[in-house]
């Protein structure tokens, strides 16, 4: 009797509560939503499980706000101090890190299995839209979050992204201003940040997750698309009506499990690599003039460095400031150039494509970045040596040529025999390619990639330099000659009027 | 799901238990600053092996390992050097109050240390390492005498022996000191003998090195190739 009593009372107590707070409905419209039972698939899991990481970014990301100072002077002591000295603090960090991993690789593959999965056709327009804006936040996120290491890695990522910004016609310099904070890299840069990484884009991250998941619930959950199922606009909404009416379960408990799994097997992920590799950096103090590894921003964004480094400089702006803007505007009016129509990408083969191509074009623009030199190495001058056999069997003032190659730091960006910096070509040969009026034409001009050095060196120097690069030939292999002696062969007359080029074009 | 919640809880009890976890950052991953770097091999193969090779690579500049040439070269001279440099020679300021890298202390590692490379001793009767230039003409006859066999009559080189050591670039760009030091020190490891063996039983005398030493720097040109009268010391 007492349990009936008590029962009662509690059924009491929660009608009074839900007469006001509207608890049940709440529920039935959002955590008990019905949805196609063959939405419950494990395809589907990639949207939860992109949001459980940003959940655990935000909350890592308060208790490392709570150390982190955002100073140019105290950032990376504060860093220093996380990682080495505060108890489990390597541990926040690496969750912070590894979790703006999982969040950026699991949303790409949200994305795309939206894409394959044509969910982002009509009434779910406005969904896929602000997931493409969710997209740019999140990578917005994880490029400034790289920028809060403020160390050697964060200030090539920003100097790369500066330089790309400043390449906008007319307004470049004012755009790298507004970026840095100023002409350079400094305090006010990491301030700038610091509010776009805690404020600016979480806040604006929150929001859009709101409407996005407003539009999950309104417009219901894409069902899983069946070949030949054709999408109209003047029937789908009954087909959808009709699906949730016969099949249609509750996402929570029924649907809901699976996001669960999901979401262990994320947190276990990252809590495995979290174990394994660690946290990340910081590398050295952000000093240009002390870098002596090659650094080399976050691999979700490598690709655009590879372009950076490896594309020639006509193309580069193209690349960067035109090609990106059309791409993402594309993304954004997908739903409008594609609103109807097949869902099945078992139907959808161009889009099957684009995706394969897409996929492979970026990894392989991350292999390239990952292995491409793309910043000078800056010991080589005074720290590379030579192998004996392009040393030996030279002349006095041959081998002073080579003392001037280190002395003036060309070691930095050219190899010789493979050692030194990979970012103008290897010299072991370069006498068998170039003749000495060329060789002093690029020293003295520059062109390419490389910087002038006419007034940085004496006639002396330039007489040294040149007699060590008409050196360095294999034996048996003759000199490069000069193109009006006869005897030249073909190949050697085009490269001078490359080299030209090159010039002019500078 | 049970198994998941089981892994996770024990991946977690091994975060906290604090025991040897391949990502938790040790003292040794920290990132050294610079200036802290006292490890002489680090110190020298980024510094110096470039231009003066390692002891096993040959540089284009004397190597600092040859046990001759340490001999006599006093120590605080060595400092002196890589303290301030040789600018006008491509020879690097090397201290941070002169705009290099490495700090006082730093240099004193690498300078000690390179001593510690000469282990054979030294020969008793090694000319000095510095003195003023001698004369001329004496020069040109103990360069036919020691000299001329490898680098030709007139020291411009002979084919398959060795090059020109009059050429006024190559002289333009080393110091007198230097041409001195080859001439004591030679270049063992390329071939260019030492100041005792070049004439077998005969060392030259520390008179016949300032003489030749003349006799090259005589050699050097202004920038219409007209000859410079030697700089004394
Ligand atoms: C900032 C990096 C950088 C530095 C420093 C640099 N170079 Fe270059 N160099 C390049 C690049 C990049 C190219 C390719 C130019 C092009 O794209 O046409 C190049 C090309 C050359 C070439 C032509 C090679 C060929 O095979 O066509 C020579 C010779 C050369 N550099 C010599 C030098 C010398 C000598 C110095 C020092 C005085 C020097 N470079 C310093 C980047 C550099
Ligand atoms: C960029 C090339 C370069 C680097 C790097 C360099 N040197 Fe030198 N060094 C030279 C040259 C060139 C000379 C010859 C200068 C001259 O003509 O007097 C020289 C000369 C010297 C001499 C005097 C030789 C003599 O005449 O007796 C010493 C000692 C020396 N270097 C030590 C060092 C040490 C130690 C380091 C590393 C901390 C170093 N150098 C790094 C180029 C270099
Ligand atoms: C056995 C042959 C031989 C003799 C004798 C010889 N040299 Fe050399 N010398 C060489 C070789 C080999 C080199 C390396 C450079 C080359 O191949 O041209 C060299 C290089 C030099 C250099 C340039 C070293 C540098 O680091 O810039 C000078 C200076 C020099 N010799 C002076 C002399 C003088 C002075 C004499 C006589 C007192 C002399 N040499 C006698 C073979 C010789």
């Amino acid at each position: 009797m007492n349990g009936k009593a008590l029962i009662q009372a509690l059924n009491g107590v929660y009608e009074w509560v839900d007469k006001r707070l509207h608890v049940t409905d709440l529920f039935n419209h959002t955590a008990g939503h019905p949805i196609p039972k063959s939405s419950a698939s494990w395809f589907y899991v990639f949207g939860s499980a992109t949001l459980l990481c940003f959940m655990i970014q935000l909350l890592t990301g308060c208790l490392l706000a709570l150390v982190y100072v955002p100073s140019a002077a105290e950032a990376y002591t504060t860093l220093e101090y996380l990682t080495f000295r505060q108890e489990l603090g390597w541990f926040l960090r690496a969750t912070h890190y590894w979790g703006s991993n999982f969040m950026v690789g699991i949303m790409l593959i949200h994305v795309t299995q939206v894409f394959l999965f044509g969910a982002y056709k009509y009434p779910r327009e406005i969904t896929w839209m602000s997931g493409v804006v969710l997209m740019l936040l999140t990578l917005g996120l994880a490029f400034t979050g790289q920028v809060m290491r403020f160390d050697e890695d964060a200030y090539w990522g920003l100097g790369i992204g500066a330089a790309i910004a400043g390449r906008s016609p007319m307004i470049g310099q004012q755009v790298v201003n507004f970026m840095l904070g100023g002409p350079i890299i400094a305090s006010e840069t990491l301030s700038r940040f610091f509010t776009l990484h805690v404020f600016v884009l979480p806040g604006s991250v929150l929001a859009l997750v709101a409407l996005h998941l407003r539009m999950v619930l309104t417009k219901g959950i894409n069902e899983y698309p069946k070949p030949g199922q054709i999408v109209r606009k003047e029937t789908y909404d009954k087909e959808y009506a009709t699906i949730i009416k016969k099949e249609g379960i509750p996402f929570f408990p029924h649907g809901i499990w699976k996001d669960l799994v999901a979401a262990s097997i994320v947190i276990g992920g990252i809590l495995f690599c979290v174990l394994m590799f660690g946290p990340k950096g910081p590398l050295g103090e952000p000093n240009p003039t002390q870098i002596d590894t090659v650094p080399r921003p976050d691999f979700f964004f490598l690709w655009i460095f590879a372009i950076a480094a490896l594309m020639p400089d006509y193309m580069e702006t193209f690349m960067l400031l035109v090609a990106p803007p059309i791409i993402i505007g594309l993304l954004f009016i997908l739903p409008f150039i594609n609103n109807t129509g097949e869902k099945s990408w078992r139907r959808r083969p161009i889009a099957v494509l684009s995706v394969i191509l897409i996929y492979l074009a970026l990894g392989l623009l991350t292999y390239l970045g990952q292995t491409s030199p793309w910043s000078p190495d800056m010991k080589a001058w005074s720290g590379a040596e030579t192998p004996r056999e392009f040393v030996e069997g030279r002349s006095p003032l041959e081998l002073q040529g080579l003392a001037v190659l280190q002395n003036k730091q060309c070691r930095n960006c050219h190899a010789i025999d493979g050692i030194g910096g990979h970012r103008g070509p290897d010299l072991a040969d370069v006498g068998t390619r170039l003749t000495k009026d060329q060789l002093v034409r690029q020293i003295i001009q520059g062109g390419g990639n490389m910087p002038a050095y006419g007034k940085n060196l004496s006639p002396y120097e330039t007489d040294a330099l040149v007699a060590y690069m008409v050196s360095l030939h294999p034996k048996g292999e003759l000199p490069a000659r000069d193109s009006t002696i006869p005897a030249t062969p073909a190949p050697l007359s085009v490269q001078e009027g490359e080299q030209h080029e090159a010039v002019g074009a500078h | 799901m049970k198994i998941a919640a089981l892994s996770l809880a024990c991946l977690s009890a091994i975060a906290l238990s604090g025991c040897d976890i391949p990502g938790r950052p040790k003292k040794e991953d920290r990132r050294p600053e610079p200036h802290h770097v006292t490890d002489f091999k680090t110190l020298y193969s980024q510094n110096c092996a470039g231009c003066h090779g390692n002891g096993q690579s040959v540089g284009p500049v004397i190597a600092m390992n040859d046990p001759l040439y340490l001999s006599i070269l006093p120590k605080e001279q060595m400092r002196q050097i890589v303290t301030n440099g040789r600018a006008e020679n491509g020879m690097p300021a090397f201290a941070l109050s002169n705009g290099g890298s490495l700090t006082n202390e730093q240099i004193g590692i690498i300078v000690d240390n390179i001593y510690a490379w000469a282990k054979n001793p030294p020969p008793t009767n090694a000319p000095a390492y510095s003195a003023p230039l001698g004369d001329v003409a004496r020069g040109a006859a103990v360069f036919a005498a020691n000299c001329a066999s490898c680098h030709g009559a007139d020291g411009q080189g002979l084919k398959d022996k060795a090059g020109s050591v009059v050429n006024p670039a190559y002289l333009g760009l080393v110091s007198d000191q230097y041409l001195r030091t080859i001439t004591i020190a030679g270049r063992n490891d390329l071939g260019c003998p030492d100041f005792a063996s070049r004439v077998p039983g005969k060392a030259m005398t520390s008179e016949e090195i300032s003489d030749v030493v003349a006799w090259l720097a005589s050699h050097r040109e202004n920038e219409f190739g007209q000859k410079l009268a030697p700089a004394q010391q």
